[in-house]
């Protein structure tokens, strides 16, 4: 599997917006979308876990070329916690209830729209890397968190 | 909003703040081509779909599973 391209969050992007699918980046993944010059290995996606959402989510992962099962899909509709995918053309994570965030509305609500992308507030990444607390985000978190004043002063 | 404190030094925030304006000045397809890169981790990719049911059974499933190295596991 090669590393995630540009023109693949564009696929996302666009396929997603045809199907009506409610999410965001989220994680590192959404803190580049904003700026933050760092490295990282999947797409990660903060997805609203509502019926509708899970249907639209699995057409769109199949016309992305997602090799999905039945029992799969099933899985997606339900909006199991977290589910990795590594059976399409990038690795893609999904997550339905983050660390961190108590409601996909309110982070929905605070969404930065980066050329068409539609990105978690940095302060709820960052929010979610407090609250998962791993020896990889405690590693991260002072750059990011310096990030976030230079974004917020650019911003201003 | 929750923070970490962590001393950083003046060195390394000057040399952050560079990185982020120097960051700025890019497209967004070149700072995604340089963001996103591939390596092999042991036991995360050798399956191709995982679910669970629940954040903590992810967390639980990480720390018991994953090689320490990679930093899945909780401080």
């Amino acid at each position: 599997m090669a590393a995630f391209e540009y023109r693949q969050a564009e696929e996302i992007r666009d396929v997603f917006a045809r199907h009506a699918v409610r999410y965001l980046f989220i994680g590192k993944s959404g803190a580049i979308l904003l700026g933050f010059p760092d490295t990282t290995q999947d797409a990660h996606l903060f997805v609203e876990r509502t019926p509708d959402n899970g249907h639209a989510m699995v057409a769109a992962l199949r016309e992305l070329g997602f090799d999905l099962s039945s029992q799969h899909a099933e899985e997606i509709r339900r909006g199991k916690d977290f589910i990795q995918l590594k059976n399409g053309p990038f690795d893609l994570d999904l997550v339905f209830a983050p660390d961190g965030i108590e409601r996909f509305e309110d982070a929905w609500r605070r969404r930065i729209d980066v050329e068409g992308f539609p990105v978690c507030h940095l302060d709820d990444i960052i929010a979610s890397k407090v609250a998962a607390n791993r020896v990889k985000d405690r590693e991260s978190l002072p750059r990011l968190q310096s990030f976030r004043e230079y974004w917020l002063r650019e911003r201003s | 909003m929750p923070r970490v404190d962590t001393p950083v030094s003046r060195e390394a925030s000057a040399a952050w703040l560079d990185e982020f304006e120097a960051a700025a000045r890019r497209p967004l397809k070149t700072r995604v081509r340089y963001a996103f890169i591939k390596t092999y981790r042991p036991v995360l990719d050798d399956e191709s779909f995982r679910a669970f049911d629940t954040m903590a059974d992810y967390r639980r499933w990480c720390e018991a599973e994953l090689p320490d190295w990679l930093g899945y596991g909780r401080v």
